[in-house]
């Protein structure tokens, strides 16, 4: 961006961030801040983005009231994760969170586990919330992409991807991670989100004519797990 | 860009490498991650490509003192290199681009396997991600002689000899095999069908050609006078006085190459008449497999319908809406489905055996269920219609290959249950199991051609399905006689 267009970025950026600052509670307005680094971010207005990403690292950092039960109950939560028991990790982490509010691991964490479980609404305050605490955890950007494109929200996913570009640590696995999202992604959100990320920051990118399918289409079930079957009249 | 700036103490300090010490810290603050070691890698190449070693191992330095980037996972790489080194042994290059990308997203600080994704991409003819690939590699090891060798033939496939002289320059200078990567830049000299990547294998050879001295000697010879030994360079190499100038990067320069280089002549000639285009895998046509005619009728008629049997993919708003099949008609692309599997389509895709292209509407019909798509898909080998529709179909064997609720090319066989005509529509009535996703898909005779389309099925029962018998095909408004075969049934 040249400097003409920088002055009136910064000056819009900080308008946006004044009025609802002055209406809404902490935790809204910084969840606004997260929602702003998305839309501009799909923008590729690195400004406006530089701008939140100040005004959510300006936040004190929640101090913890007891993080040796958070550090136990984190690890946990990982052991259980890592045997696929879902229910039981959230649990774990929603308690690490609870003892010690800046843990972004925990709540970045726990929204891994809501989305497993196919609870986007609850997986995207989790992930929003781990972005409010550090908004450069590439990762955290990355699953609340994935969030919004398994729910179709194409705009919202590019904002999210673009992030998880410019905030990622080595950005030539990131973009290789893109690629593989935009040739290889059955979700057409997710997949058409990775490709035009990928075109936003002009990167090489191939779009698919036949788009990948399902490795398994829905209904395939193991045998077992069938209903008994019924005998033929 | 050789010319002596001045000399002090027995070195001669050139214009060039003068530029070197003054650009190596002269980087954009505001460059990214790719900016900054593409910047080393590109001074690198241009130094190399005026010889100009001593600049050349400033950058390397540069670029060796870069922060590294984290350690991946190595064990989790490990099968993913392995199997897209199979996969690209095989020439399956789409297959290896798979592998080693996962292998990468696993161990992103490995320059092997990031090497190894880059000549992939040179393989698939993606030259602009083989060429990020490489030089990200060569931040990690930058005298990595493949990375350096696999570069030059990314630049000469894109026309640009010069950047691929300075890299397989690089390639030959950080050899640790000298002979090795010589010949494999005189195989690319002789042999490469892009006339850039031969012009800079033939301009590195020259440039890095032995001195005189470094010739086998006559026994009898005296050893020769001091004055005519080869000059020293002041990056310490040997190198014949003739050959300090750099020849032009153009056909002139190459002819001009060829003068000098005698060596070089007689198998460059023999390069030139071997040189061929590469097969293009997006114009590729399909071929039948050797292993096809193997005497077992249900492998020999998949292995020659699959490549013709297409998957079609529609699209509304951006996404996609349907899957169906498809059989390829004819030689220019011409496929045929069920008009129920394009309803509604905004656009249309479709992939035929490994190979994919846009489609459109050509004609559509709703009695008999039936459209006729135009694809870019160019082919030695179609399905012919079998126009038979008697009696004596009954009992037959047939195959049906198809795409089942989007599980590719899913063959299954039954026998021909019946003739039926519903709504004045022609139908040959099979066994063999077809799903939502078969529809538009080729029902093929022990013979190979094709007696229906598959099109619909009973829910009740089993195995009680149906497809529009080829006769109606070529009875209906879709069909092409000019560009369509057609044939009766065999007599057994």
């Amino acid at each position: 961006m040249n400097d003409a267009c920088r002055i009136p970025a910064l000056l819009l950026a900080t308008w946006i961030v004044a009025m609802p600052a002055a209406l809404a509670q902490d935790s809204e307005r910084n969840r606004y801040f997260v929602q702003q680094m998305i839309e501009m971010a799909a923008t590729n207005n690195e400004q406006g983005v530089t701008g939140m990403q100040r005004m959510l690292e300006q936040n004190p950092k929640p101090a913890a009231s007891d993080p040796a039960a958070a550090r136990a109950a984190f690890q946990r939560g990982l052991a259980f994760f890592g045997q696929d028991a879902l229910d039981a990790a959230l649990e774990a982490f929603q308690q690490a969170s609870r003892d010690d509010p800046g843990n972004a691991d925990a709540v970045n964490y726990a929204g891994l586990v809501y989305r497993k479980m196919g609870r986007f609404p609850e997986a995207e305050a989790a992930l929003q919330q781990a972005l409010v605490l550090e908004p450069t955890r590439a990762v955290a950007w990355f699953q609340l992409a994935q969030v919004y494109g398994l729910t179709n929200d194409a705009d919202r996913a590019l904002g999210a991807l673009a992030n998880t570009y410019r905030f990622a640590q080595n950005q030539m696995r990131a973009e290789e991670i893109l690629r593989n999202i935009a040739e290889n992604e059955a979700a057409d959100t997710l997949r058409n989100a990775a490709l035009e990320t990928l075109r936003l920051f002009h990167l090489p990118a191939e779009a698919v004519i036949v788009p990948p399918l399902p490795a398994n289409p829905d209904g395939i079930v193991p045998m077992n797990s069938m209903p008994n079957p019924t005998r033929a009249p | 860009m050789n010319v002596p700036l001045f000399a002090f103490r027995g070195v001669e300090l050139t214009l060039a490498l003068a530029l070197a010490l003054a650009l190596a810290s002269a980087l954009p603050a505001s460059a990214g991650q790719y900016e900054t070691i593409d910047y080393y890698v590109q001074q690198m190449i241009a130094l190399a490509s005026a010889n100009e070693e001593a600049g050349v191992l400033i950058f390397r330095e540069q670029m060796e003192n870069l922060p590294r980037p984290e350690p991946g996972d190595a064990r989790q790489a490990s099968p993913f290199i392995q199997h897209g080194q199979e996969r690209l042994a095989s020439g399956q290059p789409k297959e290896a681009l798979a592998a080693f990308r996962q292998a990468f997203i696993a161990d992103p600080a490995d320059p092997e396997i990031a090497g190894a994704l880059g000549l992939t991409y040179l393989r698939s003819r993606r030259f602009k991600e083989a060429e990020r690939l490489l030089v990200y590699a060569l931040s990690l090891a930058p005298t990595r002689s493949a990375s350096w060798l696999v570069l030059g033939q990314v630049y000469g496939q894109q026309g640009d000899a010069h950047r691929a002289t300075g890299a397989f320059v690089n390639a030959l200078r950080f050899a640790q095999d000298q002979p090795r990567v010589t010949e494999q830049l005189r195989q690319l000299a002789t042999a490469d069908p892009a006339d850039a990547v031969r012009i800079g294998a033939l301009q590195a050879l020259q440039l890095a050609r032995p001195a005189p001295a470094a010739k086998p000697v006559l026994p009898a010879s005296p050893p020769p006078p001091q004055s005519t030994a080869p000059v020293r360079s002041k990056d310490g190499s040997s190198r014949a006085p003739e050959q300090t100038a750099l020849p032009a990067t153009t056909a002139g320069g190459l002819l001009g190459s060829l003068k000098q280089g005698g060596d070089l002549l007689g198998s460059l000639k023999q390069g030139l008449a071997l040189l061929a285009k590469p097969a293009d895998s997006a114009t590729a046509e399909p071929v039948a497999s050797p292993a096809a005619d193997n005497g077992n009728p249900g492998q020999r008629i998949y292995r020659r319908g699959m490549p013709l049997t297409c998957l079609i993919v529609t699209f509304q708003n951006g996404k996609t809406a349907n899957l169906g099949s498809g059989l390829l008609v004819s030689k220019d692309g011409l496929v045929i489905t069920n008009n129920h599997v394009i309803d509604r389509a905004e656009n249309l895709a479709v992939r035929c055996g490994d190979r994919e292209s846009v489609a459109r509407i050509r004609k559509r019909s709703k009695e008999p269920d039936l459209a006729l798509l135009a694809t870019t898909l160019k082919s030695k080998e179609s399905f012919i219609l079998n126009q038979t529709y008697s009696q004596d179909l009954i009992g037959l064997d047939v195959f049906v290959i198809g795409n089942p609720y989007g599980l590719e090319s899913t063959f299954s066989t039954g026998v021909i249950s019946g003739l039926r005509e519903i709504d004045g529509v022609r139908y040959i009535q099979i066994s063999a199991p077809i799903s939502p996703g078969n529809s538009g898909g080729p029902v093929i005779l022990r013979d190979g051609t094709v007696i229906g389309v598959a099109t619909m099925g009973l829910k009740v029962g089993q195995n009680l399905n149906f497809a529009i018998a080829a006769a109606d095909v070529i009875a209906s408004p879709i069909f092409a006689p000019k560009q369509m075969q057609v044939r009766s049934m065999s007599t057994p």
